[in-house]
C-alpha cells in the first residue's frame, strides 16, 4: 500500500507513446483527412476555394461512367476470386506433403517467382506475349483460327487481364492453401479413411473446414487487391478497347492526374475507400457469423 | 470382432536398417480388452500403425481371424481407432460425425438412428448430439471419438493410442470407466496403447509390456504384477517398483538377483542379513495396525522400498526381512520362493 502512495503521478507515460502517433498520424491520417477536406471543396488555385459539401460526392455517385467502372471492378474482382480460389486449392493439393527430397520446397520456390514479379513487368510480359501480331501467345490463337485481339476486342482484352491476374497471383492463394493443408495432423486422414471417407468426403469434411482460416486471409487479400487494380489494364491497352477495362482506379487517375479535378477525385477516393473496406467488412463479419452458428 | 494374431512381425523404416520391430508376436483373443504397455521409443505407436494398416510389416504376417491381412489397409480390415487427441469432423454436429462411418456402410436410415440412439443412450451423450465439436469439452469430445468407434457394426477391433492422454487428471478415470464398460457390454476386441501402467492394469485383460528388445511378458495384470518374468517388468510396473538385490545376500545364488515387491518384506530391528538406515517414509493411509505407508531404506547394495505398518522413523537403523521373493538369471525370472 505504502509502495503506491510514494508513487509519483505524472503523465510522462504519454511521451512514450507520442513516437507512435506521430507515425500514423502522418502516415495514415493527415493524408487520409487531407483527401476528406478536398472531397468537400471546390479548388480553384492556391488562394481560391469553395467550400461545396456533398456536392462532389452526389456527381460522383450520379456519374454513369463511375457506375459502369464501379460494375466492371465488381465483375473484373469477382472473376479473379472464383478462378483463383479453386485453382490456388487445386495447386495447393498437387503439392506433396511429406517428401524429405527436394520436391516441395522447389516447387514452394517455383510458385513463389510470380509473385515476386511487379506489376507493371506482369503487365507488359503479357502486352507482348498475347499481341496478336508477333507475341507467342497471340500468333498461335490467331493461327489455330481464334479471331484474338486484345486491342480490338473487349473479351479478348477481358480475358487477357484475368489470365495475367491468375498468373501473377494464383500462387499466393495456392502457398497458403499450402500452409494450411499441411497443418492438419495425419490421424484427420487416418480417421476418415477408416470412416470411408471417399476423396471428395475427406476433402469437404476434413479439409475444407480446417483451410476455412486461410482461406478467409487468402480472398481479403484477393479482394482488397483486385479491387485496386491499375497497372496491368493501363499496360495492356490503357483501359481499352473504349473504356470496357477501365476499372476504379484509372478512372479516377484520369480525373485527379490527367484533368486535375481534384474534389471529385477526392471525393471519388473516399467513395472508393468506403467501398473496398464495406465488402471486406461484409466478408468478414459474415464468415465470423456462420463461425458462431456451428 | 475378431481374433487378432502377430506372427513374426518385423519392421523398420525404409531409410534405417535397425529393426524397430523384430520377430514380434503376440495373440490378442476375439473380445478380448489388451493393453500394450511400454515407455515412449519401445515401438508402441510403430505396432500400433502395423495393426491399423497404416505401416506394412517388412517381415511376418498380420492375421485377423487367422486370414492374413498384411498387406491391406486399415479400411479393409475394418479397424476402427481412437487417437491420443479427439479427431472429429470439426464441421459436422456430433450425431453427423457418428452416422458418418454408417452412411458410408450404405446402412438405412431408420437403423442408423437407431444405432446412434442405443450408444448415445448408453454413453450418456444424449444431450449433445446437436452439437458441433467446437463447442463441447475435451472430455466430451473424445467421448464422441469413443463413441464413432463404437458405432460401427462391422468393426474387428478398436484401436486407442492413449486415449486419455489430452483429457484432464480429474475426468481420466471416468473416461476409463465408460470405455471399460463399453468394452464389456459390446464385447469387442479392442487394444489399448499406453504408457501408464495404472491404465493398463485397470482397464485390460491382459497386458503385453513392449521395449525395444520386443514384448518381455503377455499376461494378466495380477500376474504381470505378482510373477514378472523380466527385471524389466517388475521395474516398470507397480509404484514404487520391484526391489532388485544380489541374490547372494541372502545366502542365495551367487550368479542371480532377487527382486521382491515392497509388500512382500518387513522391517525389523537389526541385526539381519540386509540392513540399512531409512531415508525417507512417506504415510499412505491407516489400517487397524497403525498408519501405512512406503519406507524407503539405504542398504549396502542400493535402495529398497517396502511397503506395509510404519513401524520405524527416518534415521532409524533397521534390518530388512524379505518374506516372497523371486529370483532373476541374466535379467529373466528362474523361480521364486519364501523365507518362512
Amino acid at each position: 500500500m505504502g509502495v503506491t502512495l510514494l508513487k509519483p503521478y505524472t503523465n510522462r507515460a504519454w511521451l512514450g507513446v507520442l513516437p507512435v502517433v506521430l507515425i500514423v498520424a502522418f502516415s495514415a491520417v493527415v493524408p487520409l483527412m487531407t483527401v476528406v477536406n478536398y472531397s468537400v471543396q471546390d479548388i480553384l488555385d492556391f488562394n481560391s476555394r469553395f467550400y461545396v459539401g456533398l456536392q462532389w460526392y452526389q456527381q460522383t455517385l450520379n456519374d454513369p461512367r463511375f457506375v459502369d467502372a464501379f460494375v466492371r471492378q465488381l465483375g473484373f474482382s469477382t472473376a479473379v476470386l472464383v478462378v483463383e480460389v479453386p485453382l490456388g486449392i487445386v495447386v495447393a493439393k498437387g503439392i506433396p506433403r511429406a517428401g524429405k527430397g527436394l520436391l516441395t520446397p522447389l516447387l514452394l520456390v517455383f510458385l513463389a517467382v510470380p509473385l515476386l514479379v511487379p506489376w507493371n513487368v506482369v503487365g507488359t510480359i503479357w502486352q507482348m506475349y498475347a499481341r496478336p501480331d508477333i507475341g507467342l501467345l497471340g500468333v498461335l490463337l490467331n493461327n489455330w483460327g481464334l479471331e484474338y485481339n486484345y486491342a480490338a476486342n473487349p473479351l479478348d482484352a477481358w480475358l487477357t487481364l484475368l489470365a495475367m491476374d491468375v498468373w501473377h497471383w494464383t500462387s499466393l492463394v495456392a502457398l497458403l492453401a499450402f500452409a494450411g493443408l499441411s497443418s492438419i495432423p495425419p490421424q484427420y486422414y487416418q480417421a476418415a479413411e477408416l470412416d470411408g471417407a471417399n476423396r471428395w468426403q475427406v476433402f469437404r469434411y476434413v479439409e475444407l473446414p480446417r483451410l476455412r482460416g486461410v482461406l478467409v486471409i487468402a480472398v481479403l487479400l484477393r479482394l482488397m487487391d483486385s479491387f485496386m487494380i491499375y497497372t496491368e489494364p493501363f499496360v495492356l491497352t490503357g483501359g481499352g478497347p473504349g473504356n470496357t477495362t477501365t476499372f476504379l482506379s484509372q478512372y479516377l487517375a484520369t480525373m485527379a492526374v490527367g484533368q486535375f479535378d481534384l474534389g471529385p477525385a477526392a471525393a471519388f477516393s473516399v467513395i472508393y475507400f468506403l467501398f473496398i473496406l464495406l465488402f471486406c467488412w461484409l466478408f468478414y463479419t459474415s464468415v465470423m457469423a456462420t463461425d458462431g452458428e456451428r | 470382432m475378431a481374433r487378432i494374431s502377430l506372427d513374426q512381425v518385423c519392421f523398420h523404416y525404409p531409410d534405417t536398417s535397425t529393426n524397430v520391430l523384430d520377430k514380434l508376436s503376440l495373440q490378442v483373443e476375439d473380445g478380448e480388452a489388451h493393453a500394450l504397455l511400454g515407455a515412449s521409443g519401445a515401438g508402441k505407436s510403430t505396432l500400433l500403425n502395423i495393426l491399423s494398416g497404416l505401416l506394412v510389416p517388412t517381415a511376418g504376417r498380420v492375421l485377423f481371424n487367422g486370414r492374413d491381412v498384411s498387406q491391406q489397409r486399415g479400411r479393409a480390415r475394418k479397424v476402427a481407432q481412437v487417437f491420443q487427441f479427439p479427431v472429429l469432423y470439426e464441421s459436422m454436429s456430433v450425431h453427423h460425425n457418428l452416422a458418418f462411418p454408417l452412411r458410408n456402410l450404405g446402412l438405412p436410415r431408420a437403423e442408423i438412428a437407431a444405432r446412434i440412439g442405443d450408444l448415445t443412450h448408453s454413453l450418456g451423450i444424449e444431450s449433445i448430439l446437436t452439437s458441433t465439436p467446437s463447442r463441447l469439452s475435451l472430455f466430451e469430445k473424445q467421448l464422441v471419438a469413443v463413441a464413432k468407434a463404437l458405432i460401427r457394426p462391422d468393426v474387428s477391433v478398436i484401436l486407442l493410442d492413449e486415449p486419455l492422454t489430452a483429457v484432464e487428471p480429474r475426468i481420466k478415470w471416468r473416461l476409463r470407466q465408460v470405455l471399460r464398460k463399453a468394452q464389456a457390454d459390446s464385447g469387442v476386441t479392442m487394444i489399448y496403447v499406453t504408457h501408464d501402467q495404472t491404465e493398463a492394469l485397470t482397464f485390460a485383460d491382459r497386458v503385453s509390456v513392449l521395449t525395444e528388445q520386443g514384448i518381455l511378458q503377455t499376461d494378466t495384470p495380477q500376474n504381470i504384477y505378482d510373477s514378472p518374468r523380466h527385471e524389466f517388468v517388475g521395474h516398470f510396473v507397480g509404484s514404487p517398483g520391484m526391489n532388485f538385490v544380489p541374490a547372494q545376500i541372502l545366502g542365495l545364488g551367487a550368479q542371480q538377483t532377487l527382486g521382491f515387491r515392497p509388500e512382500w518384506a518387513t522391517l525389523c530391528n537389526p541385526p539381519a542379513a540386509m540392513s540399512g538406515r531409512v531415508e525417507r517414509v512417506r504415510a499412505q493411509g491407516t489400517a487397524k495396525d497403525g498408519p501405512l505407508g512406503i519406507m524407503r531404506v539405504q542398504t549396502a547394495c542400493g535402495e529398497v522400498n517396502i511397503r506395509g505398518t510404519i513401524t520405524h522413523q527416518v534415521g532409524d537403523e533397521v534390518g530388512v526381512q524379505v518374506q516372497r521373493y523371486l529370483l532373476f538369471e541374466d535379467q529373466v525370472q528362474v523361480g521364486g520362493g519364501d523365507f518362512a
